[in-house]
């Protein structure tokens, strides 16, 4: 099935793939509804896989600023955790993917930006069926 | 070496231990979710969608670090969440953070 028919690139370069017959009120409502997911999903993720007070402190960092930005946010990640930024990442993903009804292969290449890309069309296409 | 290099150490590899992999970032988010939980090792793989031989050398892991603790009820082996052991290393990963600069950080 083909959830997008164009992509197009915000001036963050965060997500590229966006269907085009979304109204602007749609899209509006479908990217502020992604993130709102994104972000909990991040911070639920943060908090229970290193506490509360870890979390406090990530978000006093401004780690949380950059959850829709899969880049930035990466970046941020790295250099707090180095190799363990992917591990948060994957478990985001998982999560973020459940809740989305989206199946996770956990063998399969890893990319946090495509990722993230195919949950937010997931969540277009169930706006634009509404 | 003087004791704020070897508590940030510290702290440093204790969050290398706990992010180790993926199965044991699961673990985490497990036991914290459910602080209560006590289950053998087969079952804690199966409650996270994993096979006992990808999860026993992910237990051993944090057996050793001591956010988990095992004992034997009955027949069985079991594992569980240290909340003590536990509050306290990430109160070390929580200091040790505190400390390095995030990218972009002014």
């Amino acid at each position: 099935m083909r959830v997008s028919d164009s992509s197009w690139t915000s001036p963050r370069g965060n997500f590229e793939s966006v269907p085009t017959s979304l109204s602007s009120d749609q899209r509006f409502t479908a990217e502020r509804a992604f993130s709102s997911v994104l972000v909990s999903t991040v911070r639920e993720v943060v908090g229970d896989a290193l506490g509360r007070n870890v979390l406090e402190i990530l978000t006093s960092k401004g780690l949380l600023d950059a959850s829709n930005n899969a880049k930035e946010f990466d970046l941020k990640l790295q250099s707090l955790f180095g190799n363990g930024a992917t591990v948060l990442e994957r478990i985001v993903v998982k999560d973020l993917n459940r809740k989305l009804g989206i199946p996770y292969d956990s063998e399969a290449r890893f990319d946090y930006e495509k990722s993230l890309e195919k949950a937010k069309e997931v969540c277009f296409v169930e706006s634009r069926l509404k | 070496m003087f004791r704020g290099e070897q508590a940030e150490m510290i702290g440093s590899e204790i969050l290398s231990t706990l992010l180790g992999s993926e199965v044991r970032g699961d673990l985490l988010v497990l036991f914290h979710r459910n602080p209560g939980l006590i289950d053998t090792v087969d079952g804690v793989a199966r409650r996270i969608g994993r096979t006992t031989v990808a999860v026993i050398n992910e237990v051993r892991e944090l057996l050793e670090l001591g956010v988990l603790r095992q004992k034997r009820i009955g027949a069985f082996e079991v594992v569980s969440l240290d909340r003590a052991k536990d509050r306290e290393l990430l109160e070390s990963v929580a200091n040790h953070l505190k400390t390095v600069r995030i990218s972009g950080e002014k």
